[in-house]
Protein backbone atom coordinates (compact mmCIF):
# COMPACT_ATOMS: atom_id res chain seq x y z
CA UNK A 1 0.00 0.00 0.00
CA UNK A 2 1.33 3.42 -1.01
CA UNK A 3 0.39 5.08 2.24
CA UNK A 4 3.01 2.87 3.96
CA UNK A 5 5.62 4.76 1.96
CA UNK A 6 3.80 8.06 1.74
CA UNK A 7 3.00 8.48 5.41
CA UNK A 8 6.59 8.42 6.74
CA UNK A 9 7.70 10.70 3.91
CA UNK A 10 4.96 13.17 4.78
CA UNK A 11 5.80 12.89 8.48
CA UNK A 12 9.38 13.90 7.74
CA UNK A 13 8.05 16.65 5.50
CA UNK A 14 5.84 18.03 8.27
CA UNK A 15 8.88 18.03 10.55
CA UNK A 16 10.78 20.12 8.01
CA UNK A 17 7.73 22.32 7.56
CA UNK A 18 7.59 23.09 11.27
CA UNK A 19 11.33 23.77 11.21
CA UNK A 20 10.65 26.27 8.40
CA UNK A 21 8.03 27.97 10.58
CA UNK A 22 10.26 28.08 13.65
CA UNK A 23 13.74 28.44 12.09
CA UNK A 24 13.88 32.23 12.09
CA UNK A 25 12.76 32.33 15.73
CA UNK A 26 15.42 29.92 16.82
CA UNK A 27 18.07 32.03 15.12
CA UNK A 28 16.54 35.18 16.60
CA UNK A 29 16.48 33.64 20.05
CA UNK A 30 20.12 32.55 19.81
CA UNK A 31 21.29 35.93 18.56
CA UNK A 32 19.47 37.76 21.35
CA UNK A 33 22.22 36.38 23.64
CA UNK A 34 24.93 38.03 21.57
CA UNK A 35 27.64 39.88 23.42
CA UNK A 36 27.10 43.60 23.77
CA UNK A 37 27.42 46.39 22.95
CA UNK A 38 29.90 45.53 20.16
CA UNK A 39 28.23 42.32 19.01
CA UNK A 40 26.08 42.80 15.96
CA UNK A 41 22.85 41.13 14.88
CA UNK A 42 24.67 38.28 13.11
CA UNK A 43 26.76 35.20 13.67
CA UNK A 44 29.12 34.22 15.07
CA UNK A 45 28.22 34.70 18.71
CA UNK A 46 31.27 36.47 20.13
CA UNK A 47 30.39 35.55 23.68
CA UNK A 48 27.11 34.50 25.28
CA UNK A 49 25.62 37.24 27.42
CA UNK A 50 22.36 38.72 28.61
CA UNK A 51 23.59 42.20 27.74
CA UNK A 52 20.77 43.00 25.33
CA UNK A 53 18.09 41.98 27.81
CA UNK A 54 19.60 44.26 30.41
CA UNK A 55 19.91 46.93 27.71
CA UNK A 56 16.19 46.60 27.07
CA UNK A 57 15.36 47.41 30.67
CA UNK A 58 17.93 50.20 30.89
CA UNK A 59 20.20 48.26 33.24
CA UNK A 60 23.38 48.70 31.19
CA UNK A 61 25.76 51.63 31.26
CA UNK A 62 24.87 54.11 28.50
CA UNK A 63 26.37 53.27 25.13
CA UNK A 64 26.10 54.60 21.59
CA UNK A 65 23.09 52.34 21.01
CA UNK A 66 19.92 54.08 22.10
CA UNK A 67 17.45 52.02 24.11
CA UNK A 68 14.33 50.91 22.27
CA UNK A 69 11.53 53.45 22.71
CA UNK A 70 9.12 50.84 23.96
CA UNK A 71 8.10 51.90 27.47
CA UNK A 72 5.31 54.35 26.70
CA UNK A 73 4.46 52.56 23.48
CA UNK A 74 3.78 49.40 25.47
CA UNK A 75 1.36 51.22 27.78
CA UNK A 76 -0.44 52.74 24.78
CA UNK A 77 -0.70 49.39 23.00
CA UNK A 78 -2.05 47.67 26.10
CA UNK A 79 -4.63 50.42 26.63
CA UNK A 80 -5.67 50.38 22.99
CA UNK A 81 -5.91 46.59 22.94
CA UNK A 82 -8.04 46.66 26.08
CA UNK A 83 -10.40 49.31 24.70
CA UNK A 84 -10.69 47.41 21.43
CA UNK A 85 -11.24 44.10 23.21
CA UNK A 86 -14.15 45.42 25.26
CA UNK A 87 -15.85 47.22 22.35
CA UNK A 88 -15.35 44.47 19.78
CA UNK A 89 -16.55 41.75 22.15
CA UNK A 90 -19.69 43.68 23.15
CA UNK A 91 -20.53 44.40 19.50
CA UNK A 92 -19.73 40.81 18.55
CA UNK A 93 -21.91 39.26 21.25
CA UNK A 94 -24.80 41.59 20.39
CA UNK A 95 -24.64 40.95 16.65
CA UNK A 96 -24.27 37.17 17.08
CA UNK A 97 -27.21 37.17 19.50
CA UNK A 98 -29.33 38.90 16.83
CA UNK A 99 -28.33 36.25 14.28
CA UNK A 100 -29.98 33.53 16.33
CA UNK A 101 -33.32 34.66 14.90
CA UNK A 102 -34.00 34.77 11.17
CA UNK A 103 -34.40 38.26 9.79
CA UNK A 104 -34.49 39.95 6.41
CA UNK A 105 -31.15 41.18 5.13
CA UNK A 106 -29.19 38.74 7.31
CA UNK A 107 -26.92 37.91 4.37
CA UNK A 108 -25.97 41.52 3.71
CA UNK A 109 -25.34 42.26 7.39
CA UNK A 110 -23.20 39.12 7.67
CA UNK A 111 -21.01 40.15 4.73
CA UNK A 112 -20.85 43.75 5.95
CA UNK A 113 -19.39 42.57 9.25
CA UNK A 114 -17.04 39.97 7.78
CA UNK A 115 -15.75 42.57 5.30
CA UNK A 116 -14.01 44.24 8.22
CA UNK A 117 -11.53 41.40 8.55
CA UNK A 118 -11.13 40.86 4.81
CA UNK A 119 -10.28 44.39 3.65
CA UNK A 120 -6.50 44.87 3.91
CA UNK A 121 -5.35 47.13 6.71
CA UNK A 122 -3.59 49.43 4.30
CA UNK A 123 -6.99 50.31 2.75
CA UNK A 124 -8.97 50.77 5.97
CA UNK A 125 -6.06 52.72 7.39
CA UNK A 126 -5.84 54.99 4.36
CA UNK A 127 -9.61 55.53 4.23
CA UNK A 128 -9.89 56.29 7.92
CA UNK A 129 -7.08 58.81 7.81
CA UNK A 130 -8.56 60.45 4.68
CA UNK A 131 -11.90 60.77 6.40
CA UNK A 132 -10.38 62.19 9.57
CA UNK A 133 -7.89 64.45 7.85
CA UNK A 134 -9.79 65.85 4.90
CA UNK A 135 -13.48 65.64 5.71
CA UNK A 136 -14.08 65.72 9.44
CA UNK A 137 -10.89 67.64 10.10
CA UNK A 138 -9.85 66.00 13.36
CA UNK A 139 -6.38 65.08 14.46
CA UNK A 140 -5.53 61.41 14.35
CA UNK A 141 -4.66 59.66 17.60
CA UNK A 142 -4.07 56.08 18.64
CA UNK A 143 -7.03 56.32 21.05
CA UNK A 144 -9.45 57.84 18.53
CA UNK A 145 -9.08 57.06 14.82
CA UNK A 146 -6.80 54.07 15.30
CA UNK A 147 -9.22 52.70 17.90
CA UNK A 148 -12.12 52.95 15.41
CA UNK A 149 -10.12 51.07 12.78
CA UNK A 150 -9.05 48.42 15.32
CA UNK A 151 -12.66 47.68 16.21
CA UNK A 152 -13.57 47.41 12.50
CA UNK A 153 -10.84 44.75 12.26
CA UNK A 154 -11.51 42.77 15.45
CA UNK A 155 -15.31 42.95 15.69
CA UNK A 156 -15.75 40.39 12.84
CA UNK A 157 -13.52 37.90 14.67
CA UNK A 158 -15.48 38.30 17.89
CA UNK A 159 -18.70 38.02 15.93
CA UNK A 160 -17.68 34.78 14.18
CA UNK A 161 -16.48 33.19 17.42
CA UNK A 162 -19.76 34.05 19.14
CA UNK A 163 -21.77 32.87 16.15
CA UNK A 164 -20.06 29.48 16.32
CA UNK A 165 -20.75 29.27 20.06
CA UNK A 166 -24.39 30.37 19.84
CA UNK A 167 -25.08 27.98 16.96
CA UNK A 168 -24.51 25.10 19.34
CA UNK A 169 -26.36 26.77 22.20
CA UNK A 170 -29.45 25.06 23.59
CA UNK A 171 -32.18 27.71 23.64
CA UNK A 172 -34.55 25.71 25.83
CA UNK A 173 -32.88 26.86 29.06
CA UNK A 174 -33.66 30.45 28.09
CA UNK A 175 -37.24 29.57 27.29
CA UNK A 176 -37.55 27.92 30.69
CA UNK A 177 -36.31 31.11 32.31
CA UNK A 178 -38.70 33.30 30.30
CA UNK A 179 -41.66 31.08 31.08
CA UNK A 180 -40.86 31.50 34.76
CA UNK A 181 -41.41 35.23 34.25
CA UNK A 182 -37.74 36.31 34.28
CA UNK A 183 -37.17 39.34 32.04
CA UNK A 184 -35.14 38.79 28.84
CA UNK A 185 -32.37 41.10 30.08
CA UNK A 186 -32.05 39.23 33.36
CA UNK A 187 -32.24 35.90 31.54
CA UNK A 188 -29.34 36.96 29.39
CA UNK A 189 -27.28 37.98 32.41
CA UNK A 190 -28.11 35.02 34.61
CA UNK A 191 -28.59 32.17 32.14
CA UNK A 192 -27.23 32.86 28.67
CA UNK A 193 -24.10 34.80 29.51
CA UNK A 194 -22.63 32.32 32.03
CA UNK A 195 -23.18 29.54 29.52
CA UNK A 196 -21.53 31.33 26.62
CA UNK A 197 -18.75 32.76 28.80
CA UNK A 198 -16.02 30.45 27.42
CA UNK A 199 -16.86 31.77 23.95
CA UNK A 200 -16.79 35.36 25.17
CA UNK A 201 -13.35 34.67 26.61
CA UNK A 202 -12.11 33.38 23.25
CA UNK A 203 -13.57 36.40 21.47
CA UNK A 204 -11.78 38.66 23.95
CA UNK A 205 -8.50 36.84 23.44
CA UNK A 206 -8.82 37.21 19.68
CA UNK A 207 -9.68 40.89 19.84
CA UNK A 208 -6.93 41.67 22.33
CA UNK A 209 -4.08 39.89 20.56
CA UNK A 210 -5.11 41.11 17.10
CA UNK A 211 -5.33 44.69 18.28
CA UNK A 212 -2.12 44.49 20.31
CA UNK A 213 -0.18 43.40 17.23
CA UNK A 214 -2.08 45.47 14.66
CA UNK A 215 0.25 47.39 12.42
CA UNK A 216 -0.99 48.66 9.00
CA UNK A 217 -4.19 50.33 10.24
CA UNK A 218 -2.36 51.90 13.15
CA UNK A 219 0.40 53.21 10.89
CA UNK A 220 -2.10 55.32 8.96
CA UNK A 221 -4.76 56.05 11.52
CA UNK A 222 -2.74 56.99 14.59
CA UNK A 223 -1.01 60.26 15.05
CA UNK A 224 2.39 61.15 16.50
CA UNK A 225 2.30 58.91 19.54
CA UNK A 226 3.48 55.45 18.61
CA UNK A 227 2.05 52.12 19.63
CA UNK A 228 4.36 49.15 20.12
CA UNK A 229 4.28 47.80 16.54
CA UNK A 230 4.96 51.30 15.23
CA UNK A 231 7.92 51.65 17.58
CA UNK A 232 9.31 48.33 16.31
CA UNK A 233 8.73 49.40 12.71
CA UNK A 234 10.60 52.61 13.40
CA UNK A 235 13.74 50.61 14.21
CA UNK A 236 13.61 48.83 10.83
CA UNK A 237 14.86 51.77 8.84
CA UNK A 238 17.92 52.35 11.00
CA UNK A 239 20.65 49.85 11.80
CA UNK A 240 19.27 46.97 13.84
CA UNK A 241 20.90 45.65 16.99
CA UNK A 242 20.32 42.45 18.95
CA UNK A 243 18.20 44.42 21.45
CA UNK A 244 15.29 44.12 19.03
CA UNK A 245 15.83 40.34 19.04
CA UNK A 246 15.78 40.31 22.84
CA UNK A 247 12.61 42.34 22.64
CA UNK A 248 11.11 39.79 20.25
CA UNK A 249 11.83 37.01 22.73
CA UNK A 250 10.26 39.06 25.53
CA UNK A 251 7.05 39.78 23.56
CA UNK A 252 6.73 36.10 22.69
CA UNK A 253 7.03 35.21 26.38
CA UNK A 254 4.43 37.87 27.16
CA UNK A 255 2.05 36.33 24.63
CA UNK A 256 2.48 32.93 26.20
CA UNK A 257 1.74 34.45 29.60
CA UNK A 258 -1.46 35.90 28.12
CA UNK A 259 -2.30 32.52 26.66
CA UNK A 260 -1.71 30.91 30.06
CA UNK A 261 -4.07 33.40 31.74
CA UNK A 262 -6.65 32.56 29.10
CA UNK A 263 -6.13 28.85 29.73
CA UNK A 264 -6.53 29.28 33.49
CA UNK A 265 -9.70 31.39 33.14
CA UNK A 266 -11.07 28.86 30.67
CA UNK A 267 -10.29 25.99 33.05
CA UNK A 268 -11.94 27.81 35.94
CA UNK A 269 -15.11 28.58 33.98
CA UNK A 270 -15.38 24.99 32.76
CA UNK A 271 -14.87 23.71 36.29
CA UNK A 272 -17.52 26.11 37.60
CA UNK A 273 -19.95 24.93 34.96
CA UNK A 274 -19.29 21.31 35.95
CA UNK A 275 -19.79 22.12 39.61
CA UNK A 276 -23.08 23.81 38.87
CA UNK A 277 -24.21 20.87 36.79
CA UNK A 278 -23.35 18.55 39.68
CA UNK A 279 -25.32 20.65 42.16
CA UNK A 280 -28.27 20.45 39.83
CA UNK A 281 -27.94 16.70 39.71
CA UNK A 282 -27.99 16.52 43.50
CA UNK A 283 -30.98 18.83 43.70
CA UNK B 1 -46.26 33.75 17.49
CA UNK B 2 -48.54 36.72 17.99
CA UNK B 3 -48.20 39.93 16.00
CA UNK B 4 -47.06 41.99 18.98
CA UNK B 5 -44.36 39.53 19.97
CA UNK B 6 -43.15 39.44 16.39
CA UNK B 7 -42.86 43.22 16.37
CA UNK B 8 -41.09 43.13 19.70
CA UNK B 9 -38.67 40.54 18.36
CA UNK B 10 -37.96 42.66 15.30
CA UNK B 11 -37.21 45.56 17.61
CA UNK B 12 -34.79 43.44 19.65
CA UNK B 13 -32.99 42.24 16.53
CA UNK B 14 -32.71 45.82 15.32
CA UNK B 15 -31.35 47.07 18.64
CA UNK B 16 -28.80 44.27 18.82
CA UNK B 17 -27.56 44.84 15.29
CA UNK B 18 -27.70 48.63 15.01
CA UNK B 19 -24.47 49.52 16.87
CA UNK B 20 -22.32 47.05 14.92
CA UNK B 21 -23.86 47.88 11.56
CA UNK B 22 -23.58 51.62 12.12
CA UNK B 23 -19.96 51.19 13.21
CA UNK B 24 -19.11 49.25 10.04
CA UNK B 25 -20.88 51.70 7.75
CA UNK B 26 -19.25 54.76 9.32
CA UNK B 27 -15.75 53.40 9.82
CA UNK B 28 -15.41 50.81 7.05
CA UNK B 29 -17.74 51.58 4.14
CA UNK B 30 -17.45 55.36 4.38
CA UNK B 31 -13.61 55.29 4.46
CA UNK B 32 -13.50 53.03 1.40
CA UNK B 33 -15.94 55.31 -0.44
CA UNK B 34 -13.74 58.18 0.62
CA UNK B 35 -10.72 56.58 -1.07
CA UNK B 36 -12.64 56.38 -4.34
CA UNK B 37 -13.80 60.00 -4.00
CA UNK B 38 -10.41 61.46 -3.07
CA UNK B 39 -8.73 59.70 -5.98
CA UNK B 40 -10.44 62.29 -8.21
CA UNK B 41 -9.40 65.31 -6.13
CA UNK B 42 -6.90 67.90 -7.24
CA UNK B 43 -3.45 67.56 -5.73
CA UNK B 44 -1.27 70.60 -5.21
CA UNK B 45 2.18 70.42 -3.69
CA UNK B 46 1.20 70.31 -0.04
CA UNK B 47 -2.58 70.07 -0.05
CA UNK B 48 -5.54 68.69 -1.87
CA UNK B 49 -8.87 70.28 -2.72
CA UNK B 50 -12.11 68.72 -3.73
CA UNK B 51 -12.37 69.99 -7.32
CA UNK B 52 -12.63 66.84 -9.39
CA UNK B 53 -9.98 65.84 -11.90
CA UNK B 54 -8.52 62.76 -13.56
CA UNK B 55 -4.95 64.01 -13.14
CA UNK B 56 -3.88 61.54 -10.47
CA UNK B 57 -5.24 58.64 -12.52
CA UNK B 58 -3.38 59.83 -15.60
CA UNK B 59 -0.22 60.25 -13.54
CA UNK B 60 -0.50 56.73 -12.24
CA UNK B 61 -0.73 55.13 -15.65
CA UNK B 62 1.91 57.46 -17.09
CA UNK B 63 4.44 56.52 -14.42
CA UNK B 64 6.58 53.49 -15.05
CA UNK B 65 7.30 53.13 -11.34
CA UNK B 66 3.62 52.96 -10.37
CA UNK B 67 2.50 50.62 -13.12
CA UNK B 68 5.61 48.57 -12.36
CA UNK B 69 4.47 48.31 -8.74
CA UNK B 70 1.15 46.95 -9.97
CA UNK B 71 2.89 44.21 -11.96
CA UNK B 72 5.31 43.46 -9.11
CA UNK B 73 2.33 43.07 -6.77
CA UNK B 74 0.59 40.69 -9.16
CA UNK B 75 3.78 38.70 -9.80
CA UNK B 76 4.71 38.36 -6.12
CA UNK B 77 1.13 37.47 -5.25
CA UNK B 78 1.07 34.66 -7.83
CA UNK B 79 4.45 33.31 -6.69
CA UNK B 80 3.61 33.43 -2.98
CA UNK B 81 0.16 31.94 -3.59
CA UNK B 82 1.65 29.05 -5.56
CA UNK B 83 4.35 28.45 -2.96
CA UNK B 84 1.97 28.51 0.00
CA UNK B 85 -0.22 25.99 -1.84
CA UNK B 86 2.63 23.70 -2.93
CA UNK B 87 4.35 23.82 0.46
CA UNK B 88 1.16 23.86 2.52
CA UNK B 89 -0.87 21.12 0.86
CA UNK B 90 1.34 18.14 1.78
CA UNK B 91 1.53 19.39 5.37
CA UNK B 92 -2.26 19.73 5.45
CA UNK B 93 -2.61 16.28 3.90
CA UNK B 94 -0.60 14.78 6.74
CA UNK B 95 -2.24 16.77 9.53
CA UNK B 96 -5.79 16.49 8.24
CA UNK B 97 -5.95 13.05 6.69
CA UNK B 98 -2.97 10.82 7.43
CA UNK B 99 -2.78 11.28 11.18
CA UNK B 100 -5.27 8.91 12.73
CA UNK B 101 -5.13 10.33 16.24
CA UNK B 102 -7.13 13.53 16.80
CA UNK B 103 -4.75 14.57 19.59
CA UNK B 104 -1.65 14.47 17.39
CA UNK B 105 -3.37 16.37 14.63
CA UNK B 106 -4.51 19.06 17.11
CA UNK B 107 -1.02 19.28 18.57
CA UNK B 108 0.45 19.73 15.08
CA UNK B 109 -2.07 22.46 14.24
CA UNK B 110 -1.36 24.25 17.53
CA UNK B 111 2.38 24.04 16.74
CA UNK B 112 1.66 25.80 13.45
CA UNK B 113 -0.36 28.53 15.14
CA UNK B 114 2.01 29.30 18.04
CA UNK B 115 4.27 31.60 15.99
CA UNK B 116 1.28 33.89 15.47
CA UNK B 117 1.53 34.94 19.06
CA UNK B 118 4.76 36.69 18.26
CA UNK B 119 4.54 40.16 16.80
CA UNK B 120 4.13 40.13 13.03
CA UNK B 121 6.97 42.61 12.60
CA UNK B 122 9.32 40.56 14.75
CA UNK B 123 8.50 37.53 12.60
CA UNK B 124 9.45 39.50 9.51
CA UNK B 125 12.59 40.81 11.14
CA UNK B 126 13.61 37.31 12.22
CA UNK B 127 14.43 36.54 8.59
CA UNK B 128 17.25 39.08 8.51
CA UNK B 129 19.80 37.14 10.60
CA UNK B 130 18.62 34.03 8.79
CA UNK B 131 19.15 35.21 5.21
CA UNK B 132 21.93 37.79 5.47
CA UNK B 133 25.38 37.44 3.94
CA UNK B 134 26.64 36.31 7.36
CA UNK B 135 23.28 34.74 8.13
CA UNK B 136 22.44 31.29 9.40
CA UNK B 137 21.65 29.77 6.00
CA UNK B 138 24.88 30.93 4.43
CA UNK B 139 26.90 29.71 7.42
CA UNK B 140 25.26 26.30 7.31
CA UNK B 141 25.74 25.97 3.55
CA UNK B 142 29.38 27.09 3.81
CA UNK B 143 30.13 24.69 6.65
CA UNK B 144 28.50 21.85 4.76
CA UNK B 145 30.71 22.65 1.81
CA UNK B 146 27.76 23.08 -0.56
CA UNK B 147 28.81 26.61 -1.47
CA UNK B 148 32.18 28.35 -1.22
CA UNK B 149 31.15 31.98 -1.28
CA UNK B 150 28.11 33.28 0.62
CA UNK B 151 24.96 33.81 -1.43
CA UNK B 152 24.24 37.50 -1.32
CA UNK B 153 20.96 37.45 -3.18
CA UNK B 154 19.24 35.84 -0.17
CA UNK B 155 18.61 39.12 1.63
CA UNK B 156 17.41 42.50 0.38
CA UNK B 157 16.06 41.03 -2.83
CA UNK B 158 12.77 39.85 -4.21
CA UNK B 159 13.71 36.35 -3.11
CA UNK B 160 13.86 37.34 0.56
CA UNK B 161 10.43 38.94 0.31
CA UNK B 162 9.04 35.78 -1.24
CA UNK B 163 10.62 33.54 1.41
CA UNK B 164 9.42 35.78 4.22
CA UNK B 165 5.84 36.06 2.95
CA UNK B 166 5.60 32.34 2.23
CA UNK B 167 6.65 31.48 5.77
CA UNK B 168 4.32 34.03 7.34
CA UNK B 169 1.22 33.15 5.28
CA UNK B 170 1.57 29.42 4.57
CA UNK B 171 -0.31 28.52 7.75
CA UNK B 172 -3.41 30.32 6.45
CA UNK B 173 -3.37 27.82 3.58
CA UNK B 174 -2.71 24.78 5.77
CA UNK B 175 -5.51 25.49 8.24
CA UNK B 176 -8.56 25.52 5.92
CA UNK B 177 -7.25 22.62 3.80
CA UNK B 178 -6.55 20.47 6.86
CA UNK B 179 -10.03 21.31 8.14
CA UNK B 180 -11.71 20.14 4.92
CA UNK B 181 -9.50 17.03 4.73
CA UNK B 182 -10.40 16.18 8.31
CA UNK B 183 -14.07 16.01 7.36
CA UNK B 184 -13.56 13.39 4.65
CA UNK B 185 -15.31 10.13 5.50
CA UNK B 186 -12.61 7.44 5.57
CA UNK B 187 -15.14 4.87 4.39
CA UNK B 188 -15.20 6.51 0.95
CA UNK B 189 -11.45 6.07 0.65
CA UNK B 190 -11.68 2.48 1.90
CA UNK B 191 -14.41 1.76 -0.64
CA UNK B 192 -12.34 3.19 -3.49
CA UNK B 193 -9.35 1.16 -2.33
CA UNK B 194 -11.43 -2.02 -2.16
CA UNK B 195 -12.52 -1.35 -5.72
CA UNK B 196 -8.87 -1.33 -6.70
CA UNK B 197 -8.08 2.38 -7.03
CA UNK B 198 -4.46 3.36 -6.45
CA UNK B 199 -3.44 6.25 -4.24
CA UNK B 200 -2.98 8.63 -7.18
CA UNK B 201 -6.44 7.93 -8.45
CA UNK B 202 -7.98 8.20 -4.98
CA UNK B 203 -6.19 11.49 -4.46
CA UNK B 204 -7.27 13.12 -7.71
CA UNK B 205 -10.80 11.72 -7.80
CA UNK B 206 -11.77 11.93 -4.13
CA UNK B 207 -9.37 13.68 -1.79
CA UNK B 208 -8.45 16.73 -3.85
CA UNK B 209 -11.98 17.64 -5.01
CA UNK B 210 -13.28 17.33 -1.43
CA UNK B 211 -10.49 19.58 -0.15
CA UNK B 212 -11.08 22.24 -2.82
CA UNK B 213 -13.26 24.52 -0.66
CA UNK B 214 -10.41 24.59 1.86
CA UNK B 215 -7.96 25.49 -0.89
CA UNK B 216 -10.22 28.32 -2.02
CA UNK B 217 -10.63 29.72 1.50
CA UNK B 218 -6.89 29.46 2.08
CA UNK B 219 -6.18 31.11 -1.27
CA UNK B 220 -8.53 33.98 -0.42
CA UNK B 221 -6.84 34.50 2.96
CA UNK B 222 -3.35 34.45 1.45
CA UNK B 223 -4.32 36.65 -1.50
CA UNK B 224 -5.98 39.32 0.60
CA UNK B 225 -3.00 39.50 2.92
CA UNK B 226 -0.27 39.39 0.28
CA UNK B 227 -1.93 41.94 -1.99
CA UNK B 228 -2.27 44.39 0.91
CA UNK B 229 1.31 43.85 2.12
CA UNK B 230 3.94 46.50 2.51
CA UNK B 231 5.81 45.76 5.74
CA UNK B 232 7.48 42.53 4.63
CA UNK B 233 8.54 43.98 1.29
CA UNK B 234 9.79 47.11 3.02
CA UNK B 235 11.77 45.29 5.69
CA UNK B 236 13.24 42.43 3.67
CA UNK B 237 13.90 44.00 0.29
CA UNK B 238 15.75 47.10 1.43
CA UNK B 239 13.21 49.24 -0.48
CA UNK B 240 14.06 47.44 -3.73
CA UNK B 241 10.69 45.73 -4.07
CA UNK B 242 7.80 48.18 -4.21
CA UNK B 243 4.30 46.81 -3.95
CA UNK B 244 1.11 48.84 -4.28
CA UNK B 245 1.02 48.98 -0.47
CA UNK B 246 4.50 50.50 -0.36
CA UNK B 247 3.43 53.17 -2.85
CA UNK B 248 0.45 54.06 -0.66
CA UNK B 249 2.69 54.39 2.40
CA UNK B 250 5.23 56.63 0.69
CA UNK B 251 2.53 58.77 -0.96
CA UNK B 252 0.77 59.34 2.35
CA UNK B 253 4.14 60.07 3.91
CA UNK B 254 4.64 62.92 1.45
CA UNK B 255 0.99 64.06 1.82
CA UNK B 256 0.09 63.01 -1.73
CA UNK B 257 -3.35 61.87 -0.66
CA UNK B 258 -4.86 61.83 -4.15
CA UNK B 259 -2.22 59.51 -5.59
CA UNK B 260 -2.39 57.28 -2.51
CA UNK B 261 -6.14 57.03 -3.12
CA UNK B 262 -5.68 56.11 -6.78
CA UNK B 263 -3.41 53.26 -5.74
CA UNK B 264 -5.93 52.32 -3.04
CA UNK B 265 -8.73 52.09 -5.60
CA UNK B 266 -6.59 49.98 -7.93
CA UNK B 267 -5.73 47.67 -5.03
CA UNK B 268 -9.43 47.40 -4.13
CA UNK B 269 -10.38 46.51 -7.71
CA UNK B 270 -7.57 43.94 -7.90
CA UNK B 271 -8.74 42.36 -4.64
CA UNK B 272 -12.34 42.33 -5.83
CA UNK B 273 -11.42 40.52 -9.04
CA UNK B 274 -9.25 37.97 -7.22
CA UNK B 275 -11.78 37.17 -4.50
CA UNK B 276 -14.71 37.01 -6.95
CA UNK B 277 -12.64 34.73 -9.17
CA UNK B 278 -11.93 32.32 -6.32
CA UNK B 279 -15.56 32.32 -5.22
CA UNK B 280 -16.54 31.27 -8.74
CA UNK B 281 -14.53 28.05 -8.40
CA UNK B 282 -16.46 26.85 -5.39
CA UNK B 283 -19.81 27.86 -3.97
CA UNK B 284 -18.65 28.32 -0.41
CA UNK B 285 -22.10 28.82 1.06
CA UNK B 286 -23.18 25.39 -0.15
CA UNK B 287 -19.97 23.68 0.94
CA UNK B 288 -19.73 25.08 4.45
Amino acid sequence: MESKVLKPILAVYVGLFILFLYGPFIVLGILSFQQGPEGGPQFPIIEWSTYWYRHLFGLTPPSRIAPLPVGEALVRSLTLAFMTMVTATVLGVMAAQAFRKRFRGAGIVFYLIVLGMMVPGVLTGLGTSLLANNVVGVERHWWSTAFLAHVVYTFPFAFLVMLAILNRFDGSVEEASWSLGVSPMKTFRKVTFPLIFPGVLSAMLFAFTLSFDEFPRTLFASGRDQTLPLAIYGTFSVEIHPNIFAFGVMTTLFSFALLAVYGILMGLSVRRAKKMAMQEDIA
Amino acid sequence: MTATSRIRQKKTTFRLLAPGVVWMILFLIAPIMMIVYVSFWTQTTFAINSSLTLDSWKNFFASEAYVGALWTTIRLWLIVLTLTFVIGYPAALYVGLMVKSKTISTVLLVLCVIPFWTSFLIRVLAWRPMLGKEGAINIILLKAGIIHTPIEVLLFSELSVIIGMTQIYVVFMVGPIAFMLGRIDHNIIEAARDLGAGFGRIFWKIIFPLSLPGVVVGAIFVSVMVLGEFATSGALSGRKVNLLGNIIVTQVGSLKWAMASVVGVILTILLGIVVAGFLRIVDLKREI
